[in-house]
């Protein structure tokens, strides 16, 4: 039962975690916290569903249509609304009220949206990316979906923090984020990096969706898991990638184990306390890196 | 104090007392309700901005505050016998010894950390309150009787509203004078940098918990107030939607000042009310239409509302060059 | 705003203040129409539980009112929406109450949400038939104004599994998985209380959050006390998430009883769980008759199209149609001398069967809660079978 309960909690773990990397992705390049990237999720899932049931599209196609249009919508979020607030100003965290209450309203505006079809009402579900029976290890049982949304999970992990530290893009968004200001004098385009930020964490947002979905069940209410993303982002690290997968496992077991040793009534308060906890003993989490002062 | 209470600002005070008084005998009571409502959001609010717009502290911490202040003024009531008039501020007090506890920790963290980490406090409130049976009654909530107040019965709310305005103008004046008092311009300091305020000699650490206390003690205020038009609680009125309610009054009506927190409380507490009365056809949409509202707002008023009226209105009011010079030599002398 | 609405507010807080300085006639009766106001989930996450049933309950009256109204008098509905919030819902009730000045009310989905109205609409005497809400916590203790529970109590669906699940599926451990809101707070205490009346083992009682992702905990608990028989109170995606757990551990052969709030269309549950196995032995309580009659099923659903633009109902359509009987036959019941006491007068001593519902509407001068009487149905992902006899709670309280 113990083993069962750990390997279900890696699982979930990934499932936070790939939450976690569309948020530190965007924190990373622009230091806000997107708090709708649970509705960026639930969006990509309904999208995927009504391509399929609407359009009778192949699966493969529907994906990438899938991914793309949520990947459009988010960068074309931060050019027309988030831009507008930042202004000219760069300094992000001068700024972080006004996006706050902006991805809160803009989380409103797409649970409205999905809850106008009719359809939704009811609880939903996309067929999975990997289906067919289920996997024994001896007496342990794990789906297939399972298995893909771990390894996904690694793959994007590692993916991400090869680009932001080896490529000259992941360099220039790194710079937007630390000192918009100095880096506009370089010569990068900030107001592009932050639109490329947004689209990149949409669409790994769009992937998440997909993987999700089968599992997590879509109802427009599904992206209030984006607080276990941000609570396994805050274990990781906040700014750091591997912490979230790390973080996020070491949420879902914990999660787990809570279930089964106290009660499966503490489930819901448990991240909760988590992120209290950390933040005060530790808030740079496992991996992230000390908060920089900011210049006056 | 610097400056004492100028002339308008008196008057909006009686005014609000004033009201009270008034409208009972003019409004049938679902307006009053929504006036209730609105009175006791007002004082939730302007005890958020006290944090969030004028030390720069972005706690979320609130609802649970208003959680401790209803439960609380209605345990006190109803299990231990104590009348309104001490359970209200012994709730409050509460509140604020543990809004006091958590402002340590909380004046280390910066910006989003801090936002998240009062979240999760906040979320964790709502959790205890919806498990802790024998306290609160969980689940099943609880009901409380109608207060007291020295014989006077409240309970409906045309007998409420005058003293719920009464606390609110209480609320107000205290919140006015605080913000012209030393410890106001150190909060404000610590909001425009708190690298200069804490090189400037002031102790960062102690304002930012006294500010964490008094916002909290506020909360608890608003709380009592609710236990006298209501008559029911449980832990679902006390969670993140009603913290986004709270904040986007502050944010979308002007953070910072009291004028502008009213402004928002008036404008988002009605914006449901308006909403609701779109064709029953069209209901579905209200949800879209509330977050685009609140986007489009934020995104061309970053500001708030006040934010847009305030440079006109005092472009009007600006002061004749010798009515400057009289005025800087009069002013008393201001010591560090 | 609406220019409209707005008149129609001041012109209301005017004939309030009118109103409200001297007796005079009954509030919402005229002679010749009664006013309802009507409320429900109209918006939000819980619109599929109000929408539907506000369109039924509105059809049964207008039904009524094509037969030439109750004695002489036309039934208005004003419709308002609660989002299933409680703050929405009394200031939707303070409106109706003293601003439109409604003869009764009519609404409400959600327990939680009735009961923060409860107290005002005792205090103000407006008579209040519930929707479709279970409302044990607004019922028990009965108050005088507030009628309810018309397709059953969480009591109800309890004892009916709990009677189902010892005397038929001969089950001697049990297990509940509830959730630990109010609902799931009077399910489980029902079903122990039941369980040990007829002497099984209650082997673990499982409560979880409303919106958990992950049922891993709770299930390998229940695996591991070893029931006959597993109790399920859950919400729509959370069953579906039990239903899929269950069969991955292995568990098939254990039936898994479902109360009928998770399951609100059998096929499209099916097809989410996407596992023909687990629901090899499953069941489902259900407060009407539509699944287990196809001529009453195609009567309400014809009816529901003819008002609705051809429209196909959802799940939940049929749970409006009890209350809005109820109140017709408790207005025509009253008499043309039509006041708030004798309608609640005439509630009390209702007693009305129908083709819709196994059992009857009834209620007494200390029982609030209309329907106690269940069917339970075994479904197995194709088709749906009605198990044989009903189930009523004998009224008995858990402790």
């Amino acid at each position: 039962m113990f083993l069962q309960a750990v390997l279900s909690g890696i699982v979930m773990g990934c499932v936070y975690a790939l939450i976690a990397l569309s948020l530190v992705l965007i924190y990373k390049s622009t230091d806000v916290v997107n708090f709708a990237a649970g509705e960026f999720v639930m969006i990509a899932g309904y999208a995927g569903l009504f391509l399929l049931d609407w359009f009778h599209l192949n699966y493969a196609v529907m994906v990438v249509l899938a991914i793309v249009l949520v990947a459009v919508f988010g960068a074309l979020f931060e050019r027309t609304a988030l831009n507008r607030i930042i202004g000219f100003k760069y300094n992000a965290e001068a700024a972080l009220v006004p996006m706050v209450v902006a991805t809160i309203g803009l989380s409103f505006v797409l649970k409205g949206v999905v809850r106008v079809i009719p359809s939704t009402e009811e609880v939903l579900r996309l067929p999975p990316l990997f289906g067919g029976p289920p996997v024994f290890l001896g007496d342990l049982v794990l789906q297939r979906q399972d298995i893909g949304i771990v390894v996904v999970a690694v793959l994007v992990m590692v993916a991400l923090s090869l680009g932001f530290n080896f490529t000259a893009t992941g360099k220039a968004l790194r710079a937007t984020s630390q000192n918009p200001r100095a880096a506009a004098l370089i010569g990068i385009p900030v107001r592009r990096m932050r639109m490329l930020a947004w689209g990149l964490a949409s669409a790994l947002a769009g992937i998440s969706g997909i993987l999700l979905s089968p599992k997590l069940l879509m109802t427009p209410d599904m992206g209030s898991v984006v607080m276990l993303g941000i609570a396994a982002s805050i274990i990781g690290g906040f700014t750091s990638l591997v912490g979230c997968v790390v973080g996020g496992i070491v949420l879902g077991v914990v999660q787990n184990l809570v279930g089964i040793f106290l009660s499966p009534q503490a489930i819901a308060v448990t991240p909760f306390f988590i992120i209290m906890l950390v933040l005060v003993v530790r808030p740079n989490g496992l991996f992230g890196e000390a908060m920089r002062l900011k210049k006056v | 104090m610097y400056g004492g209470l100028r002339g308008i600002e008196l008057a909006g005070i009686l005014l609000v007392a004033l009201a009270g008084f008034i409208l009972p005998h003019l409004l049938p009571g679902y307006f009053l309700y929504t006036g209730n409502m609105l009175l006791t959001y007002a004082i939730l609010a302007i005890g958020l901005d006290l944090l969030l717009g004028r030390t720069g502290q972005f706690a979320f911490a609130h609802i649970a505050f208003f959680g401790i202040g209803i439960y609380g003024t209605a345990l006190l009531e109803s299990r231990v016998g104590i009348p309104f008039v001490l359970a209200m501020p012994i709730a409050a007090c509460i509140a604020g010894a543990i809004g006091f506890l958590i402002g340590f920790p909380a004046a280390r963290l910066k910006a989003v950390y801090l936002a998240l980490a009062t979240y999760a406090f906040a979320e964790c409130a709502q959790w205890v309150f919806r498990t802790w049976d024998p306290v609160t009654g969980g689940p099943d909530g609880l009901r409380f009787p109608p207060p007291v107040i020295f014989g006077y019965q409240t309970g409906t709310d045309r007998s409420a509203f005058p003293v719920v305005a009464i606390i609110l103008a209480l609320v107000l004046a205290a919140t006015l004078y605080l913000t012209k008092s030393k410890l106001g311009r150190h909060m404000c300091a610590i909001r425009d940098s708190e690298h200069v305020a804490a090189v400037s000699g002031i102790d960062v650490r102690r304002v930012k918990v006294i500010a964490f206390t008094v916002s909290a003690v506020f909360a608890g205020i608003a709380g009592g107030t609710y236990t006298l038009f209501q008559s029911f609680i449980n832990a679902d009125v006390l969670g993140a939607a009603q913290l986004v309610t709270v904040l986007t009054m502050i944010v979308i009506g002007g953070s910072g000042s009291i004028i502008g927190v009213l402004f928002g409380v008036v404008v988002i507490g009605l914006l449901p009310e308006v909403l609701r009365a779109m064709p029953q056809s069209l209901l579905v949409w209200q949800e879209f239409v509330y977050g685009a509202i609140l986007v489009a707002a934020i995104v061309f008023m970053p500001q708030g509302l006040w934010g847009l009226v305030k440079p006109r209105l005092e472009a009007r009011r600006a002061p004749k060059p010798a009515r400057v010079a009289e005025a800087i030599r009069t002013q008393p002398k201001v010591s560090l | 705003m609406s220019r409209n609405k707005i008149a129609g507010c001041i012109i209301g807080g005017l004939v309030a203040l009118a109103a409200s300085t001297g007796a005079r006639a009954e509030p919402g009766v005229t002679d010749n129409e009664i006013l309802i106001g009507m409320f429900g989930p109209l918006s939000g996450p819980l619109i599929a539980y109000g929408i539907d049933p506000v369109a039924a309950s509105k059809m049964m009256y207008e039904e009524a009112n094509k037969k030439g109204g109750v004695h002489g008098r036309k039934i208005r509905l004003i419709v308002e929406d609660d989002k299933c919030n409680p703050n929405d819902i009394v200031s939707v009730v303070k409106k109706f109450v003293t601003v439109d000045q409604v003869f009764m009310l009519h609404g409400g989905s959600c327990t939680g949400a009735v009961s923060a109205a409860a107290d005002y609409i005792n205090r103000e005497k407006v008579p209040y038939a519930m929707l479709n809400a279970a409302g044990d916590n607004a019922v028990f203790p009965p108050t005088r104004y507030v009628f309810g529970s018309f397709q059953g109590t969480q009591r109800t669906y309890a004892a009916a599994f709990a009677t189902f699940a010892a005397q038929q599926l001969k089950a001697k451990r049990a297990a509940v998985i509830v959730h630990d809101d109010e609902y799931g707070k009077a399910n489980a205490a029902m079903a122990k209380a039941t369980f040990e009346k007829l002497g099984v083992t209650v082997a673990t009682i499982e409560r979880i959050p409303p919106n958990i992702s992950d049922v891993t905990a709770p299930l390998l608990k229940i695996r591991e006390a070893k029931p006959d028989v597993i109790l399920s109170g859950a919400y729509p995606a959370p069953a579906v998430l039990i239903a899929q757990k269950y069969a991955e551990f292995g568990m098939t052969a254990i039936p898994l009883l479902q109360s009928a709030q998770g399951i609100p269309t059998p096929s499209v549950f099916a097809k989410n769980v996407a596992n023909p196995d687990a629901l090899q032995n499953f069941y489902y309580t259900w407060a009407f008759n539509d699944i287990g009659d196809a001529a009453v099923r195609t009567k309400y659903i014809s009816l529901f199209k003819a008002y609705n633009d051809n429209r196909e109902p959802g799940p939940f359509m049929m749970s409006g149609i009890p209350s809005a009987v109820a109140v017709i036959a408790a207005l025509e019941a009253a008499g043309r001398d039509l006041t708030r006491e004798g309608f609640v007068a005439s509630m009390e001593k209702l007693n009305v069967k129908d083709d819709f519902m196994p059992g009857p509407i009834e209620f007494g001068p200390k029982r609030r809660d209309a329907a106690r009487t269940m069917v339970i149905i075994k479904y197995d992902g194709k088709s749906q079978k009605v198990m044989p006899g009903t189930y009523t709670w004998d009224g008995v309280e858990a402790n």
